[in-house]
C-alpha cells in the first residue's frame, strides 16, 4: 500500500450560507481508487468542488492535506499544477476557443509551473493525437470549440481526454457516468483505467453502481447528509444495490 | 464579401443607401484598444429584397470613450437586416451603443434583428446600450436583444481547474465572447485583442 496522498479531516463546507459538508474524514493512499457514493443532495459534488477550489464554496472547519501540502491554501490553478484534476459533472462550454488552444494553454501553463520548457508545436500535437486515440476521439474533435454542441457522452469523453492530457496524480470524477450509454461508459472507464498506476489515485463520485463495474474501486465510502457514514470494500456497492441508501445511518 | 473597417484606420462611410433590388451589404466595424471614437452610420434599405449583415466589436482597456450610433432604415418591403455588436469595456473606459431600427409603414415582410452584448471588466468601466425599434408596418419579424454582464465565474473556474492561470483564463473568456464577430475576418483573428 502506498503512502498517504490525501487526508481530509473534519471537513465542513457551506454554499451560500448553507452547510453541506458536516465533518468529512477520508484518507486516500497512492495507487488507490475510492468510490464516494450517496443519494442526491448528500454533498458529493460539494466535496469535489471544495477539493478543486471552486469559489463560493466556503470551508468553515477541518483540513485537507494533499501530498504534504495544505490544499485549501492553493488556488484552483495551483491545485491543477500540483496534479489534481476534476472531471466536471456538467462540463462548461467555451464558444470560440478550440480544444487544441484550450489544452495548449493548460499544458504549457502546467509545464511553466513545473519549471519545464514548453512543448514545441510538434510535441504538443503528438501528445494531443496520442491522448485522443486513447479515449477514442476522432482527430477533427481537436478543432471543435470546447464542449460546444457536444452530446452528453462527448462531453464526458472530452473530460477524460483532458484528464489524459494533464496526466494528474489525483483525479476526481464527479458523476462521470451520468447521461452515458453503455458504450460511452465503457470508453470512459477504459480511459480512466489506462491511467491507473501505483502512483496515481482517484475518487470516483457516483450514485449508481454501474460505473464501478468498469472502474473497480479499492475502497467505497457512503456519503449521506454531509458525512461519510460507512467505509468498506466492494461489498458496500452490492448492499446499496440491494437495500438502497436507507440502511446506512451515521 | 464582408468588408472590415478598423476604426481610426479605415474611413467609414456615414451613410449607405441600398437602392438596387436584391442588393446585399455585409460589413464589420472594429474599434480596437486605445481608440476613442464617435461614429454615426445610417443605412437605408431603399429597394426590395435587400439585405444587410452588420457586425461590430469594441474593445476598451484604458480610458477610451467609444460611441457607436447605428441608424438602420427599412424604407421598402421585403428586406432583411441583422446586426451583432459585442463590446468589452475595462479600465475606466466608457462605451455607448445606440441602435435604431426603423421600419416604414409600407415596409411589410421586413426581417430585422439586432443584438448588442457587452462585457464589463472593471468597476470603473461604464457601458450604455440604447436599442430602439421604431416599427410602423404590421407584418414584420423584428427583435432586439441587449445584455451587459461580467465574466462567467463558472467558465473561469473550469479553465483554472485545468491549470490555466487566472489572467490567461480571463483573456480566453474575452476571446470567446468576441468570437462571433472575430470569426468574420481572418485579419481580426490575428490581432491581439486582449
Amino acid at each position: 500500500m502506498g503512502d498517504i496522498l490525501l487526508e481530509i479531516k473534519g471537513l465542513h463546507a457551506s454554499v451560500e450560507g448553507k452547510e453541506i459538508l458536516k465533518g468529512v474524514d477520508l484518507t486516500l493512499r497512492r495507487g488507490e481508487v475510492h468510490a464516494v457514493m450517496g443519494p442526491n443532495g448528500a454533498g458529493k459534488s460539494t466535496l469535489s468542488a471544495v477539493l478543486a477550489g471552486r469559489p463560493n464554496y466556503k470551508v468553515t472547519a477541518g483540513s485537507v492535506i494533499y501530498d504534504g501540502r495544505d490544499l485549501l491554501a492553493l488556488s484552483p490553478e495551483e491545485r491543477s499544477w500540483a496534479g489534481i484534476f476534476l472531471s466536471f459533472q456538467y462540463p462548461i462550454e467555451i464558444p470560440g476557443v478550440s480544444i487544441t488552444s484550450f489544452m495548449k494553454s493548460a499544458v504549457q501553463a502546467r509545464r511553466r509551473a513545473a519549471g519545464l520548457p514548453e512543448l514545441s508545436a510538434a510535441e504538443f500535437l503528438k501528445l494531443l493525437k496520442e491522448k485522443m486515440a486513447l479515449v477514442g476521439m476522432k482527430g477533427e474533435f481537436a478543432k471543435r470549440e470546447v464542449n460546444v454542441g457536444f452530446s452528453g457522452g462527448e462531453k464526458k469523453r472530452a473530460e477524460i481526454f483532458q484528464m489524459a492530457m494533464l496526466d494528474p496524480t489525483f483525479a476526481i470524477l464527479d458523476e462521470t457516468d451520468s447521461g452515458l450509454d453503455v458504450d460511452a461508459l465503457r470508453t470512459v472507464a477504459d480511459g480512466v483505467n489506462a491511467l491507473r498506476s501505483p502512483e496515481k489515485s482517484a475518487i470516483v463520485i457516483t450514485h449508481y453502481q454501474r460505473l464501478l463495474e468498469y472502474i473497480v474501486p479499492d475502497v467505497v465510502h457512503v456519503l449521506k447528509d454531509g458525512r461519510i457514514v460507512e467505509t468498506g470494500g466492494r461489498e458496500i456497492v452490492d448492499r446499496i444495490e440491494k437495500e438502497g441508501y436507507e440502511s446506512f445511518n451515521g | 464579401m464582408d468588408r472590415l473597417y478598423i476604426i481610426g484606420k479605415d474611413p467609414v462611410p456615414q451613410r449607405i443607401v441600398l437602392s438596387k433590388p436584391g442588393e446585399s451589404l455585409s460589413l464589420t466595424l472594429a474599434v480596437l484598444p486605445g481608440v476613442s471614437c464617435e461614429l454615426a452610420m445610417q443605412i437605408d434599405l431603399d429597394a426590395e429584397g435587400c439585405s444587410v449583415d452588420l457586425a461590430g466589436l469594441y474593445v476598451c482597456k484604458g480610458d477610451e470613450n467609444v460611441r457607436l450610433d447605428v441608424n438602420l432604415r427599412h424604407n421598402v418591403p421585403g428586406c432583411k437586416s441583422r446586426q451583432l455588436f459585442k463590446g468589452v469595456v475595462g479600465g475606466s473606459a466608457r462605451a455607448e451603443f445606440d441602435g435604431l431600427v426603423y421600419v416604414a409603414r409600407d415596409a411589410q415582410q421586413t426581417e430585422a434583428y439586432q443584438e448588442n452584448h457587452s462585457l464589463l471588466l472593471s468597476p470603473e468601466a461604464v457601458c450604455e446600450t440604447h436599442p430602439q425599434l421604431e416599427i410602423y408596418a404590421d407584418d414584420v419579424k423584428c427583435s432586439h436583444g441587449a445584455t451587459t454582464g461580467y465574466l462567467n465565474p463558472d467558465e473561469l473556474f473550469y479553465m483554472r481547474s485545468r491549470g490555466i492561470p487566472e489572467e490567461e483564463a480571463r483573456r480566453l473568456q474575452i476571446i470567446s465572447f468576441l468570437s462571433p464577430v472575430v470569426a468574420r475576418h481572418s485579419e481580426l483573428s490575428e490581432i491581439e485583442l486582449w
